[in-house]
């Protein structure tokens, strides 16, 4: 045989395996890292044309959410605010800082501010704010601890099954409507979660879809 | 104090170069990237045509690898989001706003109210604010916004090739009106659009005032003032009859089409419907006779159908005229009558049906209505109001409403002006006449005589390219004005959005010429109504809110018959009978049912949708009688197959061949395409106004021919003496349905009203599920299962299993149970559901080509159907069928059989009933559209959304993406489909949701979630003027569908499938009079399922095996 194949053709065998051990594994992890929905959305944290802080104004001065995300209770959108909503204070707080240009510079020109989208849902997707904050599901639950972040990142999946699991069990989930746009408001344990969420559903006759018609249209 | 983070700033890098999350895109974008994506695929692409296998893997292979390393497709691409710098007020992003407007169409305006969208709209329903028409619409109205957004309108003024700003084409008309301010307007005239309204009325008077000499004149080219004038004439006082169908227990329709095409069909429909509608407990319905040459829809909802020559009609008329004389306790002068007869001599019709049909019209005088058709000429409405008149209706079922006298001049009249050199300056607003105007007047050539021809039009058309300067014009929806309703209501016309191409409005431009200043159309308007109809403008704000200003319907006035004045105008009217031949034909000529006289040319929805009767689409045709299309050697007369399940018109693999058939008239002829169509006279072409443009948009071109070219100022709806001849060659016709029959099965339910008397629970007799063991609607025993047990308590509340099925169905534990139930016995099949689905739905539009192919995309369908009853069956064409209409579409059947085959769960149920389609899960195997025996499922082979019509078979790297302008006018609630997806009838899944949300978001911390009966209405359900669609909750059992469901006419289709379709129908019923020759004791569909299916009349004994053999076979044929 010797003949036929020369010395180094000994080591092909494990060459070969250890060839397809790393094609295999760069495709494994390539696949992991690009094509999983946390590769796409969490973590996501684009840089705003104005830095602005929801933890100085949602956190340390305590704004509500709905001063600026004013048709969150009413629309399927929650809307962006408006220049002439950031304006209402200011047009007297910090009205030379550097960083406010772009919004003062809107206010005059009437042309918006190119808000960088951060949390996207697919174009078939319809989810809606309205039904969820007035039932009693906290922005918290999608959208994390927003006002302590200085940056906004995407810090849930938003993934259908991130979806499906509350969908299917949103006992876990519920909290009073008066603590909905309380981010810092935590169930006193698991079990006092489950016992009043429960209650919420039962009397509140919360049965949210979990088939494709709730979302897809 | 709380520590917190400084902010990142971003530094110019960040800012303007590549960072984190674009790293890749940049990758993507390398030059070496790029030469090989531009050089490679484009030749690897071309030469796959040499089937060079090898070389196709390669440069596949390649590319794969690329796209694989740039990861292009994952990447997030970054978007914005761009609020408002100065919110508006009403705006909730996201939330639809409604505003009142209305859509002038000739002397019957449809009010509306439009949805928009952050200021765009995307949808229009009726304004149920008003009494007539209370929220239905028409295909036209929805068809509309579609012409908003067309790519194709003129976007530009352009003076002799110049184009012009708008202050040069605002210095343009002051410096017309200048030239004719000195000499009171003399050699200055309009043509205009008769479209009655309070600014148009006001700006009149002031041309009047400032510029006495200047002429005014209006032309419509489907002209509807003959009964106007004729009760100017008759009654002594400018009045105009108004129906009221509600009322009429018995109706004899002269040619007219009260129900589609007339002025005010919404709100006769409506009427029409009111009497016709049966419940359970109270079985009593209108009757309708109905003479007609066209197989028009109310022709098709008539019990007694017959087919007559237009020209023959007044001659119809005098004897129908004299035997209600005959028939009434009036003593009638005997002279009269003979008048009357000699008038109707010699017309080829069965005396009886006429002396039967007058006597019926008698003993329900009070309650008995004779309506004509408008393009009937002058006599036939005399004779109407004078037949109404001896009806007792004046007062319950015919008002007359004071109406202005309408003082403006006729085409011909201005035509002759024109020859006479008295006219210099012509300003045509609107119309199209060098397309449209009546051939004997040349108008193309009468218009170039003329120095300057000043055009407002939406579109650069026929009219435009002969005229000096065109001017664009806006969209109504784009527009301030107003109109005045059939009643007399002035209805609102508001701005939806600011003008798109920056267009004028009728009155704009009116105001510039006439008083030689720019204003606003608001001010024009407002001065104009609040000065016309007094009030401030605290009450025009109410106006446009309200959409009109209440109290200005105008009230019934009394009237007499001058009888004498009859006479005269009969003595006259030279009535009589034509005597039709091959050598001698009458040409009819109808305004389209689709493109009405030309104006929706360019409209794809129109265009595609299929004529209610002859289900064509994108042409028109000649439809020819049976009888003439054998005689033209088109139809093959003696077949040995069954004909009557046949279509006469040749269809090669599902294609209609139409053969070319010339028609000549005056020395004038015409080519187009013969279509075959039963129920048409002998001796009489029909042929549809409103095709063969020669200058209309990428749409509108090179559909169908134009049959004004034959069509003259005395013959605008019909013309005798016309030959024809084939003269071979064949046109594609497109039609959507060349299926005419049912063979026999029971798809759809009709019978007469006196049997349904006799045998309430017919439907449960027809079909297989009659024999089948109890699956819906039967219990064991046979008897009704709704009887007993009502469907809330078992089968919706989970306690019994579904129909048996293998396949596993889901539970139904949704809060809601939704369902459907269509009124076969009121909807007339007028199409308006057609449109208002695809318009709700982003329902593509997909050319002549595809639907030739069977590839429209209609989610709802009426299917039409042909019935001639038993016998009739051997092989020759019936002459004069009758039509049964049924909108179909897609079921959501609880036992789904297209979702038991679905590989991929794409289709499935939901827990509230729907058989919801998951777009983004569909991989396109059709398997299930294969499966649906109710054929309603839509494939797109295309991307109709993302390609041109034309280029969709070009390769990937063709030109994609939507028009920015079509974009606008897609549902933002609705998912925009891409190629490879099935899609269906959803149920309109984004109202019910929209509503259980809004239902929610109320109840808060309540369990008040339910959505009360009547807040949804499906798009079909909403627009529907016959109110023949009824969608809701079935759990609850106080419902209107639920009760609807309870009626022993209720029935499911196909049911024997057990199916169990949410969606169930109504049986139709007709109401024949007994004593009439053409009597049927049953409808002819009834009679040929009995035929076919063996069933003996009398139908509930046991049957013989045999029969259910007969059954079976006549059901494997299909």
């Amino acid at each position: 045989m010797s003949t036929i194949f020369p010395k180094e053709a000994n080591k092909a065998p494990i060459q070969i395996v250890i060839a397809l051990l790393i094609v295999g594994a760069t495709v494994t992890a390539g696949f992991t890292y690009y094509l999983t929905p946390k590769y796409a959305r969490v973590g996501y944290q684009p840089i705003q044309p104005v830095p602005f802080e929801h933890s100085l104004h949602a956190g340390e001065l305590g704004i509500d959410c709905r001063y600026c995300h004013s048709q969150v209770e009413k629309s399927g959108h929650s809307n962006v605010p408006s220049t002439n909503t950031c304006m209402n204070c200011h047009n007297q707080v910090q009205i030379l800082s550097e960083k406010l240009q772009p919004v003062r510079d809107s206010f005059a020109s009437g042309e918006p501010i190119p808000w960088v989208q951060i949390h996207k849902m697919p174009d078939y997707v319809y989810f809606n704010h309205s039904v969820h904050v007035n039932r009693g599901v906290s922005c918290f639950e999608c959208h994390g601890q927003i006002n302590e972040m200085d940056v906004v990142r995407h810090e849930k999946p938003l993934s259908m099954a991130f979806c499906l699991e509350c969908h299917r069990n949103p006992e876990e989930k519920l909290r009073p409507l008066d603590q909905v746009f309380n981010l810092d408001w935590r169930p006193e344990s698991k079990e006092a979660q489950l016992k009043d969420g429960n209650l919420m559903k039962e009397h509140w006759k919360v049965n949210p879809p979990t088939s494709c018609s709730g979302c897809h249209r | 104090m709380k520590k917190f983070l400084k902010h990142p700033e971003p530094n110019e890098s960040d800012l303007k170069g590549p960072h984190y999350w674009r790293s890749l895109d940049e990758l993507a974008e390398t030059d070496g990237f790029k030469e090989y994506l531009h050089r490679e695929f484009p030749e690897g692409a071309s030469e796959i045509e040499g089937v060079n296998r090898r070389q196709f893997m390669k440069v596949m292979s390649a590319s794969f690898a690329f796209a694989g390393v740039g990861l292009t497709g994952c990447r997030r691409p970054e978007k914005y989001v761009m609020p408002y710098s100065k919110q508006p007020e009403e705006i909730i992003h996201g939330k639809p706003l409604y505003y009142a407007s209305a859509m002038p169409h000739r002397n019957d305006p449809v009010p509306l109210v439009a949805e928009t969208h952050e200021g765009r709209p995307t949808k229009l329903e009726g304004n149920s604010l008003l009494k007539g028409s209370n929220g239905s619409t028409d295909q036209f109205a929805q068809a509309a916004i579609l012409d908003l957004y067309d790519p194709d309108r003129s976007k530009k003024t352009v003076q002799e090739g110049r184009t012009l700003s708008e202050a040069q084409r605002t210095d343009y008309l002051v410096s017309v009106s200048k030239k004719y301010a000195e000499n009171g307007g003399e050699g200055l005239a309009f043509l205009a659009e008769g479209i009655p309204s309070v600014t148009r009325a006001a700006q009149l008077k002031q041309l009047r005032a400032k510029l006495p000499k200047a002429i005014w004149a209006e032309y419509d080219a489907i002209d509807t003032s003959n009964p106007d004038k004729a009760a100017a004439k008759v009654l002594g006082k400018s009045v105009r009859p108004v129906y009221d169908f509600s009322k009429a227990e018995r109706v004899l329709s002269l040619e007219a089409d009260f129900l589609y095409e007339d002025p005010n069909h919404l709100q006769y429909t409506r009427d029409f419907s009111k009497a016709r509608r049966v419940e359970d407990d109270h079985a009593s319905m209108n009757r309708l006779y109905a003479a007609e040459s066209y197989y028009s829809i109310t022709g098709g909802m008539a019990d007694h159908r017959l087919r007559i020559a237009s020209g023959d009609i007044p001659a119809f008329t005098a004897l129908v005229a004299a035997a209600i004389l005959e028939h009434s306790n009036e003593s009638a002068p005997p002279d009269a009558i003979e008048a009357l007869k000699s008038a109707g001599q010699g017309l080829d019709v069965d005396p009886h049906w006429i002396d039967e049909c007058a006597k019926d019209l008698v003993e329900h005088s009070g309650h008995a209505l004779v309506v004509a058709g408008p393009h009937q000429p002058e006599i036939v409405h005399v004779l109407t109001i004078a037949m109404n008149d001896v009806l007792q209706a004046q007062g319950s079922t015919v008002n007359y409403l004071a109406i202005p006298e309408n003082t403006a001049l006729s085409i011909s009249d201005l035509a002759q002006s024109i020859e006479q050199s008295q006219v210099k300056t012509l300003v045509v607003l609107g119309g199209n006449p060098v397309y449209n105007a009546p051939a004997d007047l040349k108008w193309a050539e009468v218009q170039d005589k003329i120095d300057e021809v000043v055009r407002l039009s939406e579109y650069f058309d026929e009219t435009s390219e002969k005229s000096d300067c065109h001017i664009n014009a806006a969209h109504f929806l784009e527009s301030w004005g107003d109109a005045v309703a059939f009643d007399g209501t002035v209805l609102a016309i508001q701005p939806m959005i600011l003008p798109l191409f920056q267009g004028l409005t009728e009155c704009e431009v009116l105001e510039m010429i006439v008083n030689g200043e720019a204003k606003e159309g608001y001010s024009i308007v407002l001065d104009a109504v609040t000065g016309t109809l007094g009030g401030d403008a605290k009450a025009f704000e109410k106006f446009l809110h309200d959409g009109f200003w209440a109290g200005t319907a105008k009230s019934p006035v009394s009237v007499s018959l001058n009888r004498r004045a009859a006479g005269n105008i009969l003595s006259s009217s030279g009535i009589a009978a034509q005597n039709l031949s091959a050598s001698n034909l009458e040409l009819r000529f109808i305004a389209d049912p689709s493109l009405d006289d030309g104006r929706f040319n360019n409209n794809g929805w129109l265009q595609e949708c299929p004529d209610p009767v002859t289900k064509l689409t994108w042409d028109n045709a000649f439809l020819v009688s049976p009888k003439f299309g054998e005689e033209l050697g088109i139809v093959s007369g003696n077949t040995l197959v069954k004909v009557v399940s046949k279509n006469p018109n040749a269809h090669k693999r599902g294609k209609e061949q139409g053969h070319i058939i010339e028609v000549s008239v005056g020395g004038k002829t015409l080519k187009g395409p013969a279509h075959v169509q039963p129920g048409l006279p002998d001796y009489t072409i029909v042929v549809s106004l409103g095709y063969g443009r020669e200058v209309t948009g990428r749409v509108g071109e090179g559909s169908g021919f134009s049959a004004y070219s034959l069509r003259t100022s005395t013959g605008a709806s019909s013309i005798s003496g016309v030959t024809a001849r084939t003269v071979g060659g064949i046109q594609q016709l497109a039609d959507t349905q060349e299926h005419w029959s049912m063979e026999g099965r029971a798809i759809m339910r009709e019978a007469n009203l006196d049997f349904y008397e006799e045998h309430s629970d017919f439907v449960d007799h027809m079909g297989m599920e009659s024999h089948s063991p109890p699956i819906l609607g039967l219990d064991e025993q046979g008897g009704n299962r709704r009887d007993t047990v009502p469907l809330q308590e078992t089968i919706l509340a989970g306690k019994e299993n579904r129909g048996n099925s293998l396949y596993e169905t889901p539970k139904f534990t949704g809060d809601h149970q939704w369902g459907m139930s269509i009124d076969l016995n009121t909807c007339t099949g007028c199409n308006a559901c057609v449109i208002a689905c695809q318009s709700e739905n982003n329902i593509p539009v997909v050319g002549r080509e595809q639907v030739l192919r069977g590839r429209e995309m209609h989610w709802i369908r009426l299917d039409r159907y042909y019935s001639a009853g038993p016998g009739k069956d051997t092989n020759e064409i019936p002459a004069n069928p009758q039509v049964s209409i049924q909108p179909m579409t897609c079921q959501h059947c609880e036992n789904a059989p297209c979702e038991s085959v679905c590989p991929v769960n794409a289709t499935v149920h939901d827990e509230e009933g729907l058989n919801v389609m998951a777009y983004n899960r569909c991989v396109g195997t059709r398997y299930c559209a294969n499966n649906c025996p109710y054929k309603v499922r839509r494939f797109n082979f295309f991307d109709w959304n993302d390609r041109e019509m034309d280029r969709v078979y070009e390769g990937p790297l063709a030109p994609r993406g939507m028009d920015e302008l079509k974009k606008m006018s897609k549902n933002p609630e609705v998912s925009v489909r891409m190629r490879g997806v099935m899609e269906k009838c959803t149920y309109c899944v984004q109202r019910i949701q929209a509503a259980k949300i809004d239902r929610k978001v109320a109840a808060r911390d309540s369990g008040d979630i339910k959505v009360p009966d009547g807040t949804i209405k499906t798009a079909c359900q909403q627009v529907c003027p016959a109110e023949a669609i009824e969608f809701g909750d079935l759990s609850d059992p106080h419902s209107r569908v639920s009760k609807l469901k309870e009626s022993n006419r209720d029935y499911g289709v196909l049911a024997y499938l057990n199916t169990r379709p949410r969606t169930t129908y109504l049986a139709k019923l007709r109401n024949p009079n007994p004593l009439m020759p053409d009597y049927y004791d049953n409808p002819l569909s009834h009679m040929e399922y009995n035929e076919a299916s063996g069933h003996a009349e009398g139908h509930g004994e046991s049957h013989a095996d045999a029969e259910h053999a007969t059954e079976d076979s006549g059901h494997n044929g299909h």
